[in-house]
């Protein structure tokens, strides 16, 4: 009896200096607790979504339709616009912003530059503003009689004011504007970092050979950057497929529906028409299939570089 | 050591747990005590406006029920409609109110979609003492919903000093219809430069007036069929439109605060609107004596085309859940059959209703001389009752949206019938 006791108690204790059960188990006790806030709150919800995207009514009057509610987004003008102009605001807003951000980073990089942690505090601090605030500000500058048509009206570049919100081109502009504006100092931050991580030498040794500023800018530099770029430009369109804040406070997605945005559909097809929940989440599935196709993008691409 | 950490752990795991869970229950108790201990909770927007009105419902109802207490908690609307979306689809009555404000072009769509959430109140109003075109947007198949309150009744507000310096008196502005009208403001604005009126061209309410005034709207009676290629109001209503901006009449605004001020500065000649806009007029007080408000001219070469049409307006609707007799008690012995209070709402506040028994006593034949004396209140109550009836339906807000896009097409030199054709297809494909 004794003995089989002590054999049970030296084999467990050799079983647990094996795999270590003790110190594996506080660390899961730890895991567990943020594995099932994840689920409860994360997959759960997620998991509801998808079901609900395969019904569709009026409120709670949900039927199960299949995959109607996806064909149907092919053939809805308004969601097939929506994509549009987001596929608009990252062709035209993310490049620009990306230049503009690593040409301010390059500058403020500048060891010789005064005042280098006051201009860098300006670039970012938009990025810290509310985007509801900044968004309201934005409408007022480029209301009609708003201070942008009065002081271009002033320089004489424009004979009559502008109507920014009321055409579909220049509403266009005022949000990219808007969102340029607010991101730039984001971007540039990982620009600055990664920028301490090239070596100085490198650019002594070009300046050496003779390279130019711009030599420097673009054989040396972007190189060097590509990875954040990369990473950059991704997470921006990212951001943007989930644009939201700035058209539904700007222009509420006018005039018509020049600049209304995937996400601000589904805040229409919820809130502003008769509800239906079911096809608003079917559109928010959407936009998961378009972040998930850019991310293995961004994946494959940095992976090339490993 | 171990022991203690996997206690430690394992301890805040159950507590965090314990909390969300106890935290819920406290929470819900709380509220749906507090629903029942502090008497009838309103959601309603507008201080200035609807609360008051409830404000001045309260105090009428006090004073035969003393021990009442209404519990105003204010929104905006875009807000209320959201908490309302989300807490009737998620199938909990808790912490909703028990009365709520919802604006008449929107109540269909909710109450199709939560049919089971809003309560009955046919046989607790006579139908026949409100104006009929208000009973059609609250009911449903002659079921009432809701109790009536404010009516969006449209006048023509007009500049007289303007039209005077043009040569025109209000007398050249009664009975006639739009294309008249864009003479008369070729020649004002010849005259005095200044635009006939302003427009956001993302909000719809001028077309939404016109149709009405058509008797039509953009679906058919039953309020799901999309009736918009052979709309010949509608059609009327998108050539009006763009004589106005064609001829340069139009000013352009965003916002509502733009409108205040084009109005208020005095850079349009009229707005047509919903009588709820008096106030925003009289806010200008330099303006007092050039202002009038003529019937709304009529939509040309339509056949049984009015002066009279609505903007907007909301009514009360009580939500299924315990207290609903105490709220349907105190929404029908105020905004439901007390003549006396109505007359205090006008006086008070200017906001006219659509209780008939109220026009007859003469509750709102009362002159203003901002508008050099005219009876502005008795001209409204006068015109809603000749409001074409139509059934706002279920997808005012998503079909607006789309005929504001067909509307663009439209001023930017598309065919009439080929822009319809396609807004009529894109509704069918979108509205289901």
């Amino acid at each position: 009896m004794e003995t089989t006791n002590l054999n049970k108690s030296i084999k467990s204790k050799n079983e647990k200096y094996k795999f270590r059960p003790k110190k594996g188990l506080i660390g899961w006790v730890f895991v567990l607790l943020s594995v099932i806030l994840i689920c409860l709150f994360y997959f759960y919800p997620m998991l509801q979504a998808l079901l609900l995207s395969f019904q569709s009514g009026a409120g709670v009057n949900l039927e199960f339709v299949g995959i109607e509610n996806y064909t149907r987004l092919f053939s809805d003008p308004t969601f097939l616009a929506a994509l549009f102009n987001t596929v608009i605001y990252f062709l035209i807003q993310v490049p620009v912003m990306i230049i503009i951000a690593l040409m301010f980073s390059v500058m403020l990089n500048n060891k010789k530059l005064k005042f280098r942690g006051l201009f860098r505090t300006a670039i970012f601090l938009p990025a810290v503003t509310s985007l509801v605030a900044y968004s309201v500000i934005f409408k007022y500058l480029f209301s009609n009689n708003g201070i942008i048509n009065t002081i271009l009206t002033n320089l004489s570049l424009i004979s009559e004011p502008i109507l920014w919100m009321s055409d579909p081109f220049w509403a266009k502009i005022v949000i990219i504007l808007a969102i340029t504006w607010r991101w730039v100092g984001y971007n540039m931050i990982f620009y600055l970092s990664a920028l301490q991580n090239v070596d100085e030498s490198i650019y002594e040794a070009a300046r050496m050979d003779g390279a130019s500023a711009f030599q420097q800018f673009f054989k040396i530099t972007i190189p060097m950057l590509k990875p954040i770029i990369l990473f950059t430009s991704i997470t921006s369109t990212i951001g943007t497929l989930q644009l939201f804040d700035e058209p539904m406070n700007i222009t509420g997605g006018g005039p018509g529906n020049a600049t209304l945005t995937i996400s601000q559909y589904i805040y229409n097809l919820s809130f502003e028409y008769t509800p239906d929940f079911g096809y608003a989440s079917a559109v928010s599935f959407a936009i998961v299939v378009m972040i998930v196709f850019f991310s293995i993008i961004q994946f494959k691409l940095a992976g090339d570089k490993k | 050591m171990k022991k203690r950490l996997l206690l430690l752990a394992s301890l805040i795991t159950i507590l965090f747990i314990a909390a969300c869970s106890s935290g819920d229950s406290d929470e819900a108790n709380g509220t749906s005590n507090g629903n029942e201990a502090d008497g009838i909770t309103v959601w309603a927007w507008d201080p200035k406006f609807n609360i008051k009105a409830l404000e001045i419902a309260e105090e009428a109802y006090k004073a035969e029920n003393p021990d009442f207490q209404l519990n105003v908690i204010e929104n905006a609307q875009d807000d209320i409609v959201q908490k309302l979306n989300t807490s009737l689809s998620s199938g909990t009555t808790k912490g909703l109110p028990n009365i709520v404000l919802i604006e008449d072009y929107r109540v269909k769509s909710f109450l199709e979609a939560y049919p089971d959430s809003f309560h009955e109140i046919t046989g607790s109003i006579e139908v026949s003492d409100f104006t009929p075109y208000k009973i059609a947007a609250t009911s449903i198949d002659d079921k009432n919903y809701g109790v009536p309150f404010d009516t969006g009744a449209t006048g023509l507000y007009v500049r007289t000093d303007y039209l005077e310096e043009a040569g025109y008196t209000t007398e050249d502005l009664q009975d006639i219809d739009w294309n008249e009208y864009i003479e008369i403001g070729k020649k004002v604005k010849e005259v005095t430069g200044k635009k006939l009126l302003t427009n956001d061209h993302n909000d719809f309410g001028i077309i939404r007036v016109l149709i009405q005034s058509g008797g039509s709207w953009y679906t058919e009676e039953d309020g799901v069929t999309i009736n918009i290629t052979d709309n010949e109001p509608l059609k009327a209503a998108f050539k009006v439109y763009k004589e106005l901006v064609d001829a340069d009449l139009m000013a352009v605004h965003s916002d509502w605060n733009q409108l205040l001020e084009a109005i208020n500065s005095g850079s349009v000649a009229s707005i047509p609107t919903g009588n709820w806009f008096t106030p925003s007029i009289k806010a200008e007080e330099s303006q007092s004596g050039n202002w009038a408000v003529v019937p709304i001219p009529s939509l040309p070469e339509v056949e049984g085309a009015t002066h009279a049409s609505n903007l907007g307006g909301s009514s009360w609707y009580v939500l299924n859940i315990d207290g609903k007799e105490e709220a349907v008690d105190f929404l029908t012995s105020t905004f439901g059959s007390n003549a006396a209070f109505y007359q205090d709402l006008v006086t008070e506040m200017g906001a006219v209703g659509t209780y008939i028994p109220a026009m007859e006593e003469g509750a709102y034949e009362i002159s203003d001389d901002y508008f050099g004396g005219q009876e502005i209140y008795n001209d409204f109550t006068k015109w809603s009752e000749e409001i074409p009836e139509v059934n706002y339906g279920l997808h005012t807000y998503a079909i607006d949206d789309i005929l504001i896009v067909a509307m663009q097409d439209y001023l930017n030199g598309g065919d009439l019938d080929k822009v319809l054709e396609s807004a009529q297809k894109q509704a069918e494909t979108q509205i289901k």
